[in-house]
Formats: structure tokens, C-alpha cells, sequence
């Protein structure tokens, strides 16, 4: 409104505006265009002493906080009041939190700060408060280098460190925030401090952060934790003065476990610095560098690999010769021991045969290995004969890895499926057998075979796959015993629920829906999709919704009032202004509505007639302040809407009067 | 991927997920009850059906999704699927089988999600340097874990980089995963010991 330039009924632009009094009036005609403007001069009060101190409030840096708002209430400020709410507890939580960890005020203003950024990014969302925060206070503590951990952390909030972690990346790349790495030599005088070294205090951190360095060097340092490190290096610091700190003091300062530590010292000890003096150590340091102990454990791995296989070339070479007495010495073998049962007897020939021409065969192999394998779980009887037979061949073999390889494989496969339950308790015994038989005879059809649908599936294999009826049903029964447990809590949920269905009480906990999917609006008119969406959406239960759908229906008043409204565009403007300041101007019950009234009056013109109609009636309760836009709107309004504004009063007062009058005419007409 | 020749560094797939789809509903207890090698978690939902010959891990949802784990290539996962939804079939249920090439990936029943592979540097790397020189992508808490984990959003995959040199990544193809060692390859070799 240019109240300061042009006055509206003259024309003149000599305003003069009175801050004190808080008016604008117009000199020309005299006409007050502006009234209660919010004032802005500093009024001064005198104390007891005599002096005079100006009037007013420290309102903090942070937000409304306990300030009441001007008309409060507004949906526009209840968003910005949460905000704030936000952002006081997280500082008041950052304190207390910083506090414990003796942060000082510098950090725990930066960790504020971080923790503004990451609620206007809404990190916050989904994530405990209290994560968040202390993934705030440790990016501080990186950022500045306090020998605080990520432990300590945790500690204090009883949290799991992966947890936290995890939240403090988030943070991190979210904020495009980049930590320093850490340094173990930032922990030592901390550490050191905790273990009271009394005077020699310095010396033995001195000490302690040349070893570091040196394990640095050493390659120890990566990929591990830098506690470990600091713990091991001031326990040898320690040591080297004479001071007697045991292992256990050590990781009650350090955090680390027993056996951590002793891998670092033994890993040190591997390194050729561990092999010189005290004094020579002080003084010299040697200038190689070694490996990392994980890369050392791994190309030890890698040497006794190979050596098998030198080993298995080896004898390989000797097997042209031991070949033909092995197979003598198998067929007596054979012809003096009792034969084993059928499927078992292929195996052991398949495997004697198979073990020196292993890379051909080789996938057959495996997978008879590997039925072996369950096959012997569940048979445990047949595989303890097995395992003679194939021990008698092996020594004479002189293969004694192989031995050892069988062994070792069938527990593999084990632990890899689980414990399971054994053929006998399912009695499946027989079906299992029949399974490993016909896999047998026919092992090489199924591999290989992928690109065409369904003839590389062998139906029957798969049809082993399905139990009968009365291996179904002890399955079940199986299965009934081991998850008794989670049924029993099924029934007790069910009984609690019938319970409570009985008292009446039964409350649907139900999993929280999101928004309800409303259908699509279909309507002919600009008018009717209105009305619809205000009937769905229900916005204000201060409107009489059946009055609106009234005013439409009727068809004397509405038309008028809609060629009206659209005729003077202008006008319209005029009076939504009008109702905007009327309705500022008003206490709080008529607000909601004003301001739920006010996009509605923007954007949609056929509706301005009905809502007009609402705020009247509502402005009618307060009867004096509405006299003022009244009169208002009489004075200086335009000219066409004096005969709306009767019609419109009698109707208000028909409305104020009975409700019902109007469900009546709804009903009449 | 022709650097592939100069490199020849070998990429080992351990792992590879992928979703199938029969697009019916399936009775969960049905499949427990006669399935031989199942397990059946009632309190999650879903039944477990471990394959042997393609050696297979699938969870089975009654929505009819089922996803298949373990396999070590993509044309193993395929049988593997294949095969599971023969038995599913045998087991009564209206599995519709299609018969799609395997890397048309606009067939919506059958996907592989992820592929884990493993490769072998041969030398050491420096972890805290190559952070340095990798900063948005990689990031390095030796807190918590001992690697460096490397993540590449235009081929969607994440590496997990270690000081001894082996290198773990995992992607959403086969492809993704060796065009994502071949991108890493250069910038570890500068941080290598």
C-alpha cells in the first residue's frame, strides 16, 4: 500500500508520517492513510538513582525463544518456532555433552554451528538426536585435533562405536567437511598423563612418540586403530624407564583388548629396530623400512603354498613308479577286507583313481567330495570305514596331505551349511541315498549345461528336491520344536488382543500410515473442483461448510456477487487487502481463518464471494474492531459493493442467528 | 577395458546377488513343508532355499521376489535362478519362465543387483596419502575400520582399498566392477609403497 508516496483520495504525496504517534496522514486532504504502525522510537525511564535507562528487552541471537510473538500462532511462526526449539536443545545438549569432555567454548560454538548446518540439510531426520550430536562434537574435535576419540564418545552415551560412526560419515560428507586423519601422537600425552609418570612425565612421551614414529616407518600404523598403537608404544616407553606398568593398566587407559596389544608388541619385536639397545635406539634410527606385518603374514601364506606345491610335483614324479604296486596292493586290500555297501565302494575307487589325475576330473571330483562330505555327516558310521580304507591307501601312497585334506574338507562343508539335522531324526536316510546314487550316474550331464531353459534342468534331481507326505510331516514337527519359542509369543499376542477386544479396550496398534491417498478430483467447473477439494481438505472448522455449498447452489445472491467480483478487478484487490489487514488487525480465532483465506483469495476469484461471506460473520463476533474495516470498506470502497454489503449483512445476520436457517434453505430450496 | 591387457591383474568374483521374480504368489508353508533344503523364518517371512549345484542361497518371499546369493558369475546366477524356478514349479506354483537373453536387462524378472569381487595389488599401499589425494571420494576412519572405502557414483560402485594391496569392490555388474578397478588402478599406484 504506498502509503508514504501518494495519498489514495487526493492524490497529493505530501504524507507526513508522526512516529511517535504512529500515524500517516495526508496534508492535502487530511485523510489518515495509515494507522497503529508498529512504533520504533526509544523510550527512556528514569531509575530510583535518577538516571535514565531505555525500555526494552536482550531478545538472544538464536530465535524467539521465550518471548511470546507479536499475534502468535501463526502457522508461518509455529514453523520457525520449532526450528528454533531445535536448534536451542541441540546447543543446550552440545554443552553438556562438550562440557564432559572439558571442550572448550571455541568447539563447542563450532560444534553448534555444524550442528545448524546439518538440521538445515535435515540430517537430522531419521537419526537419533543424540547421535547427531556427538557426530557434531567429534568433527570438531578432528577438525581441531583434541586427543578425543570416537570412543569416549561412546562411552559417555552408551552407544555402539560402529553407530556413531557411521553417523559422523554421514555428517562428514554431507558437509563436505574433510577430517584430518588421525595421528596416534596426538594420543600419547593423554595417555601418558592417565598412567602417571609422575616427573619423567615428558620423557617417556619423547620416548613413546619416537617409537611411533618409528612404527610408522615400519608400516604397523595402517589400517590400525591409533590406540593400539599408542598403547603399545608407551608400555615399551614405560619399560625403557624403568617404570612398571602392566599390560592390564595399559588398556584400561588405552581401550583395547589384551590380546591387540600383545600383537603390536610382537609385531614390533618382528621389526630390527626392536633389536637395538635403549641408548642406541634413542640415538640412531636405522634407515629400512619394512613391510606391514599383514603383508608379511600374507607372503608367508603364499611361501608354504608353494611349497606344497614343490612337494606335490615332487612325489608326483615318484607316482609312475608307486602306481603299479599301489594298484597291487589295492586289489588284496580289496579281496581281504569286508566290502563296503554299494554307493561307498565307487567312491573309494572313484577317489583312489581321481586323486593323481585330480585336474581333469576336477569338477566331477568336487561335487563327489562334496556329497561324500554330506554324505558322511549324516552316515557318520560309513564315513569312520571310509576314512580307514582311505588312510590304509594314503600311507602306502606316502601321500599323507591328501589324508589330511579329506579330513579337513567334510567339516568345511559343515560350518558352511550349519548344523544339520541328522538323516536318521528326519528319516530321510533312504531318499538321501537315492539322491547321491543317481547324481552319481549322472554328473556330467548337469554341468555346463545353462543356455537352454529347461533341458539342462534334470527333473529328477529337482523332484528330490520336493519330500513326501510323511517326511513333510516330520518336518514340520522339526520345525514346530525349534521355532516353539516364537509361536508361543504369536499365541500370547492373539490371546492378549481377544482380552482386550472383550474389555473394550482394544486399541489397532498399527503401523503408521503415511499420508491417505486421496482420490483425483473430477469436477466440470473451476467451482465444483473447489467446493470438492474444501470438502476433502476441510481446512477450517470455523467455516460452515454447509453455507458454502449453499451460496452455490442458490442461484440469486452468488451470481451478482461473483459478475461483481469479477467486473471490478481491482476492487477485489481492494478488498482482499482490506480483509488482510482486517483480519491482522483481529485477535486470534478470526486469524486462522484470515490466514487460510488469504491464498484462497488470491487465486481463486468465483470462491471470493463465499469466503467473504465467512470472514463476515466471523468478524461479526467481535463486533467493535469489525465496525473499522466495515466502515473502512463503507467509506473509501468502492461504490458497487454498498448494495453487496447489505445483501451481505442480511444475510450474516440470518446466518448468526440460526445455523440451521441456512441447512433449512439448503433443504428448501 | 582394453587396459585390461597391460594390467593383467586378475579380478576374482566371489559373489553375485540377483532378483527374480515368479509372478505369482507362493505359500510359504507350502514350499517349507516340501522342500527338502529350506528354512523356513516365519518371524521375518520368508523361506531360505540353499541350492547345491550351482551352489545357491535364495530367499524366498510369498510375494513371489526371490533373491539369489552366492553364485560366482552372472551366467551361474542365471541357472541358478532357472533352476530354482523349476522347482518352484514342480512344487505346484504358476512360475512363468522367460526365456531372455541374459544381458537384456529390460527383462524385469530376472536382475543381477550386485557383484562382489576381490583383487590382489602387487604392492603395498599408503592408506593415509591416497586419502589425501582422493578427497571426496574416499574416506578413511581407521577407528573403525581398516580400510579405505572409495566409492565412484558415475559406475555406482564402492571400493574397499586395503594397505596390503588387495582391493575389494563391489558394483552393480560385472562390467561396473572391472571398469572401476581399472579407474582406481592409477590413483593407487601413486600412493603404493
Amino acid at each position: 500500500m504506498p502509503g508514504g508516496r501518494v495519498c489514495g483520495a487526493c492524490g497529493c504525496a505530501e504524507i507526513e508520517v508522526d512516529a511517535a504517534r504512529g500515524d500517516a496522514v495526508c496534508t492535502g486532504c487530511g485523510s489518515v492513510l495509515e494507522d497503529n504502525i508498529i512504533v520504533s522510537e526509544v523510550q527512556f525511564v528514569e531509575n530510583s538513582g535518577g538516571g535514565s535507562s531505555a525500555v526494552g528487552q536482550f531478545v538472544s541471537l538464536d530465535g524467539a525463544g521465550k518471548t511470546p510473538t507479536l499475534g502468535g500462532g501463526f502457522h508461518a511462526n509455529l514453523g520457525k518456532e520449532s526450528r528454533a526449539k531445535t536448534l536451542q536443545n541441540g546447543k543446550r545438549q552440545i554443552h553438556h555433552l562438550g562440557n564432559q569432555l572439558q571442550l572448550n567454548q571455541h568447539c563447542l560454538d563450532t560444534a553448534f554451528n555444524f550442528f545448524k548446518m546439518a538440521v538445515s540439510k535435515h540430517l537430522t531426520r531419521g537419526r537419533k538426536r543424540t547421535h547427531v550430536i556427538a557426530a557434531c562434537l567429534y568433527l570438531v574435535c578432528r577438525t581441531e585435533g583434541t586427543p578425543h576419540m570416537l570412543l569416549d564418545l561412546s562411552d559417555l552415551l552408551q552407544v555402539n562405536v560402529y553407530v556413531l560412526g557411521k553417523t559422523f560419515l554421514v555428517l562428514a560428507r554431507e558437509l563436505c567437511i574433510n577430517a584430518p586423519a588421525i595421528d596416534p601422537c596426538l594420543y600419547i600425552p593423554r595417555f601418558a598423563h592417565m598412567l602417571e609418570f609422575g616427573d619423567k612425565n615428558h620423557e617417556v612421551s619423547m620416548t613413546a612418540l619416537r617409537l611411533l614414529q618409528r612404527m610408522k616407518r615400519d608400516w604397523m600404523h595402517t589400517g590400525r586403530r591409533p590406540s593400539g598403537l599408542c598403547g603399545a608404544a608407551l608400555l615399551v616407553a614405560a619399560r625403557m624407564h624403568d617404570f612398571r606398568r602392566t599390560v592390564k593398566e595399559v588398556i584400561r587407559v588405552v581401550k583395547v583388548c589384551e590380546s591387540t596389544l600383545r600383537k603390536r608388541l610382537t609385531e614390533f619385536q618382528d621389526t630390527p629396530t626392536s633389536q637395538l639397545t635403549i641408548d642406541e635406539f634413542m640415538k640412531i634410527d636405522l634407515e629400512e623400512e619394512c613391510d606391514p606385518p599383514s603383508f608379511t603374514a600374507g607372503q608367508k601364506k603364499l611361501k608354504i603354498q608353494q611349497l606344497e606345491k614343490a612337494l606335490s610335483k615332487k612325489l608326483e614324479d615318484f607316482e609312475g613308479e608307486i602306481s603299479s604296486y599301489q594298484d597291487e596292493i589295492e586289489s588284496e586290500l580289496e579281496n581281504s577286507r569286508p566290502k563296503a555297501k554299494g554307493v561307498f565302494a565307487n567312491f573309494t575307487k572313484d577317489d583312489s583313481i581321481e586323486d593323481n589325475a585330480s585336474s581333469i576330473f576336477g569338477e566331477e571330483e568336487a561335487e563327489d567330495e562334496e556329497l561324500e562330505a554330506a554324505a558322511n555327516h549324516l552316515n557318520k558310521d560309513f564315513y569312520d570305514e571310509l576314512n580307514e580304507k582311505d588312510r590304509g591307501k594314503r600311507n602306502e601312497d606316502g601321500e599323507c596331505r591328501n589324508g589330511s585334506e579329506t579330513l579337513v574338507r567334510p567339516p568345511a562343508l559343515e560350518s558352511l551349511l550349519g548344523p544339520l539335522p541328522t538323516a536318521a531324526s528326519l528319516g530321510i536316510t533312504e531318499s538321501i541315498k537315492e539322491c547321491i546314487s543317481t547324481k552319481d550316474q549322472e554328473p556330467g550331464e548337469n554341468t555346463g549345461d545353462g543356455e537352454l531353459d529347461l533341458s539342462g534342468i534334470d527333473d529328477n534331481e529337482i523332484d528330490r528336491y520336493i519330500l513326501n507326505e510323511a517326511e513333510a510331516q516330520i518336518k514340520a514337527e522339526l520345525w514346530m520344536k525349534e521355532n516353539a519359542d516364537y509361536l508361543k509369543e504369536q499365541k500370547e499376542k492373539e490371546a492378549r488382543i481377544a482380552k482386550e477386544k472383550e474389555l473394550g479396550i482394544y486399541k489397532e496398534h498399527k503401523p503408521k500410515k503415511s499420508a491417505k491417498k486421496r482420490e483425483p478430483i473430477q469436477a466440470s467447473t473451476a467451482g465444483e473442483a473447489i467446493e470438492k477439494m474444501l470438502e476433502q481438505k476441510k481446512i477450517s472448522s470455523k467455516i460452515n461448510y454447509n453455507v458454502l455449498r449453499d451460496l452455490n447452489s442458490k442461484g440469486s445472491n452468488t451470481p451478482k456477487k461473483e459478475d461483481d467480483s469479477t467486473d471490478d478487478s481491482t476492487n477485489t484487490k481492494k478488498l482482499s487487502r482490506r480483509k488482510s489487514i482486517a483480519s491482522r488487525n483481529i485477535a486470534n480465532p478470526v486469524n486462522s481463518v484470515g490466514k487460510r483465506l488469504r491464498p484462497l483469495i488470491s487465486t481463486q476469484f468465483a470462491k471470493k464471494a463465499a469466503t467473504e461471506e465467512v470472514t463476515f460473520p466471523n468478524t461479526q463476533a467481535e463486533a467493535s474492531d469489525v465496525e473499522k474495516p466495515a466502515a473502512v470498506l463503507v467509506e473509501s470502497g468502492p461504490v458497487a459493493y454498498n448494495p453487496d454489503e447489505e445483501v451481505e449483512e442480511e444475510e450474516v445476520e440470518e446466518d448468526e442467528d440460526h445455523c440451521m436457517s441456512a441447512l433449512q434453505l439448503m433443504g428448501g430450496n | 577395458m582394453d587396459a585390461d591387457s597391460d594390467v593383467a591383474l586378475d579380478i576374482l568374483i566371489t559373489n553375485v546377488v540377483c532378483v527374480f521374480r515368479t509372478r505369482c504368489h507362493l505359500n510359504l508353508r507350502k514350499i517349507a513343508l516340501e522342500g527338502a533344503n529350506v528354512i523356513y523364518k516365519r518371524d521375518v517371512g520368508k523361506v531360505l532355499m540353499k541350492l547345491r549345484k550351482p551352489r545357491i542361497t535364495a530367499t524366498i518371499w510369498s510375494s513371489g521376489k526371490v533373491i539369489c546369493t552366492g553364485a560366482t558369475s552372472e551366467e551361474e546366477a542365471k541357472f541358478g535362478a532357472r533352476r530354482l524356478a523349476r522347482s518352484l514349479q514342480k512344487l505346484g506354483f504358476q512360475v512363468i519362465l522367460m526365456k531372455k537373453d541374459l544381458h537384456d536387462s529390460s527383462n524385469a524378472n530376472f536382475k543381477v543387483v550386485n557383484v562382489l569381487a576381490v583383487c590382489n595389488m602387487p604392492f603395498e599401499i599408503r592408506l593415509p596419502e591416497f586419502t589425501k589425494n582422493n578427497r571426496p571420494h574416499a574416506s578413511y576412519e581407521p577407528e573403525l575400520h581398516p580400510a579405505v572405502c572409495y566409492r565412484i557414483k558415475s559406475l555406482r560402485a564402492t571400493l574397499q582399498i586395503f594397505s596390503t594391496g588387495s582391493i575389494t569392490v563391489t558394483g552393480p555388474n560385472v562390467k561396473a566392477v572391472a571398469s572401476a578397478v581399472e579407474q582406481i588402478y592409477p590413483f593407487v599406484f601413486e600412493s603404493r609403497k
